[in-house]
């Protein structure tokens, strides 16, 4: 009897492990990446100056989600055929603090142009930390640029946004504005990466599909805001999704796996992100602080022909230090 | 032996058709959010209730009619892309865009169903920003002037903005802009004619938070200063109103993303104070009855996020309203107002 009653066991968790092999396979190849944080370096080294270590790297642990809060880097990138595999930029970086237990949410936006000290050496564009180091480099340079300590990441591709929007059956969005764009990259629909399209979304309450919010996420244009226009939009996506995960439960993580294969990776662990999920659908929108850092927090600059965002330090660390827990 | 064999046989296919019946558990227990409550194209929905006269909605592209309580396709060619944004044009007539991928042109669909382009917008060089948009087409009360929202002539810049045009409904269309909209926040979108001439419409600017926001507009005549009709803090968009005048619906988020309904009267062209008919939806595109008493609107009625056809009966009785939804699987296009005629 104990045989039989064993051999239904095993098939049981037989067609178990079938079930969740998507999300078996997904859990090794893009979940549960470690991070190596970087030595600490001093920021905005005077010119001329070798900037220096100024405390050793926490270690790498990180803290669970479900316990205290934790801060995770959330990021972005178009991986398209313009990059080299993992030498991509980061078109997103949003830095968030997630308090578990009162469902608390900060989101910080960082924008892309903001000319940093980067953990590789020199400064640049933020959004190059990833393209020159991968995802290490971009959060030390965040850790030593914003004096956070960052617990976990998430990095997202487009297609990856895409295919987890598609998955979820689309978000529904307030479009807040017109969004309208002559010059809006091809990239994922065209034969040519450097071909350009035109995009128009409508403004107002709408269900868009995970095309239709990408276009309104990296669409950046025809706005006067610019980077900071896609960081508002970007904010709001991330809150629609949220709407939708709170929808979402164990039975889903394969077909969530199976859309982001290749285009998502993070350290956190297969179960911790299942873990995430009912934090994330609980948090009220009440709850949830946004920042995008406009001027006077940055001010735009043409730096070595390139158009950057300089920080505002004295205004920026203390924002960010209400929210994030200096190192 | 043979019993033997027979019993091992069994219990193979019983463990089998357990971790079978396992994975399809599973399965069953996902929530099958991309199928959520299988949306139907409008001919396979039956309305809960029916509503006097003719209504046109947009899903996926296609319009549809809805009267004596069914819905049937109009059946418009697919060439010119998809069809959204019907208006009503008098004579069983309608104005609706054609949504291609880089341009979108408003086209005249007559009595008999057949649609005449009023608007070339596809441009004819290789460089695709020389392509236009024109959007939200309506019939001036005159009977003979077009009024909708267009995104040309190129200045050869990034910057593309939406505006107030008109043009007869038999001569060149983009022949009188309206309004001249804020620079890079997407313009003025929505066109409303009134029954005294003026126009109705959302207008895009940047508050001094660094937001985008919208303010409904009147406008007396193209080039005349426009009056705001509702404070940026309200941030209101999709104006509709009543076939009097008197009536003015739009959806307000002030900045969130969230929405309330609300309806404002007109005197004379002044805002009354605004009642909230759903202080808190997705409700999107209002449209009056043709007796201006009752109200559809767009929104979802489920976490699945379709956008349903709803009603509100007596605009002006006690709020917030007791909103009736009109269809429950359907996947209308949330940017689309229903256009509403007479029996």
């Amino acid at each position: 009897m104990a045989g039989i009653a064993f051999g239904f066991i095993v098939s049981g968790m037989t067609g178990t492990a079938l079930y969740f092999s998507p999300a078996i396979a997904a859990a090794f190849q893009d979940f549960g990446h470690t991070i190596h944080h970087q030595p600490v370096v001093a920021r905005r080294p005077a010119v001329g100056a070798t900037a220096t270590p100024v405390s050793a790297a926490p270690a790498a642990t990180s803290t669970p989600v479900t316990g205290s809060s934790f801060t995770v880097l959330l990021l972005g990138s178009d991986n398209d055929a313009k990059f080299a595999t993992n030498q991509v930029l980061t078109q997103s970086m949003i830095l968030a603090r997630v308090d578990p237990v009162s469902r608390h949410v900060t989101m910080i936006s960082i924008p892309r142009d903001l000319d940093v000290p980067l953990s590789t050496g020199g400064t640049d564009k933020i959004d190059k930390a990833y393209l020159y180091g991968g995802v290490d480099a971009a959060i030390s340079t965040v850790e030593q640029d914003f004096g956070v300590h960052v617990d976990h990441y998430a990095w997202i591709g487009l297609l990856g946004l895409v295919h987890l929007i598609d998955q979820v059956g689309g978000v529904d969005v307030v479009a807040s504005n017109p969004v309208l764009d002559d010059f809006y990259p091809q990239d994922l629909s065209g034969s040519h990466p450097y071909l350009y399209e035109r995009v128009a979304v409508l403004p107002g309450p709408q269900h868009m599909d995970g095309m239709e919010a990408l276009q309104y996420v990296r669409s950046r244009h025809d706005d006067l805001r610019s980077d900071f226009g896609r960081s508002f939009r970007q904010q709001q996506v991330l809150l629609a999704l949220r709407a939708k995960a709170k929808l979402l439960g164990l039975a889903d993580l394969p077909d969530i796996a199976n859309a982001m294969s290749g285009q998502f990776s993070t350290d956190m662990s297969l179960g911790e992100v299942g873990q995430l999920l009912p934090i994330a659908g609980n948090v009220s929108l009440t709850n949830v602080q946004q920042v995008v850092l406009l001027p006077p927090y940055t001010a735009g600059q043409t730096i070595n022909n390139q158009d950057v965002l300089v920080p505002n330090w004295d205004l920026i660390l203390p924002l960010v230090h209400k929210y994030f827990p200096a190192t | 032996m043979r019993r033997r064999l027979a019993f091992v046989t069994a219990l193979l296919v019983a463990w089998a058709a357990f971790g079978f019946g396992v994975n399809r558990l599973l399965e069953s227990r996902k929530s099958n959010l991309t199928e959520a409550r299988s949306t139907v194209a409008p001919p396979q929905e039956a309305p809960v209730f029916s509503l006097p006269g003719t209504i046109w909605v947009s899903q996926g592209g296609h319009l549809y009619r809805l009267h004596g309580g069914q819905f049937t396709d109009v059946r418009l060619p697919t060439a010119p892309g998809t069809w959204i944004q019907p208006a009503v044009a008098g004579g069983g007539r309608l104005l609706a865009v054609a949504r291609a991928a880089e341009y979108s042109d408003v086209y005249l669909i007559d009595a008999s169903g057949t649609p005449h382009q009023l608007t070339r917008n596809a441009t004819t060089t290789s460089h695709v920003e020389f392509n236009a948009w024109s959007y939200w087409p309506h019939l001036a009360a005159d009977g003979t002037t077009v009024i909708f929202a267009y995104d040309g002539p190129k200045i050869g810049t990034f910057e593309v903005h939406l505006a107030v045009w008109s043009g007869p409904l038999n001569g060149k269309l983009e022949s009188t802009q309206w309004t001249s909209p804020s620079q890079y926040t997407g313009g003025d979108v929505a066109p409303v004619p009134l029954p005294d001439g003026g126009v109705i419409y959302a207008s895009y600017s940047i508050n001094s938070n660094e937001q985008i926001v919208s303010q409904i507009a009147n406008v007396a005549r193209p080039g005349a200063t426009p009056a705001l009709l509702t404070a940026a803090s309200d941030d209101c968009n999709a104006p509709a109103v009543s076939p009097d005048g008197s009536e003015l619906a739009v959806i307000c988020t002030s900045d969130t993303q969230t929405a309330r309904l609300e309806v404002i009267p007109l005197v004379k062209g002044v805002p009354g104070p605004p009642r909230v008919l759903v202080p808190s939806c997705l409700c999107a595109s209002p449209a009056f009855s043709p007796d201006g008493a009752s109200l559809l609107y767009l929104a979802p009625s489920d976490a699945s996020g379709h956008f349903q056809l709803w009603w509100i009966d007596r605009v002006t009785a006690a709020t917030p309203a007791a909103p009736r939804a009109l269809t429950a699987r359907l996947d209308l296009d949330a940017t689309s107002p229903p256009a509403w005629a007479p029996a």
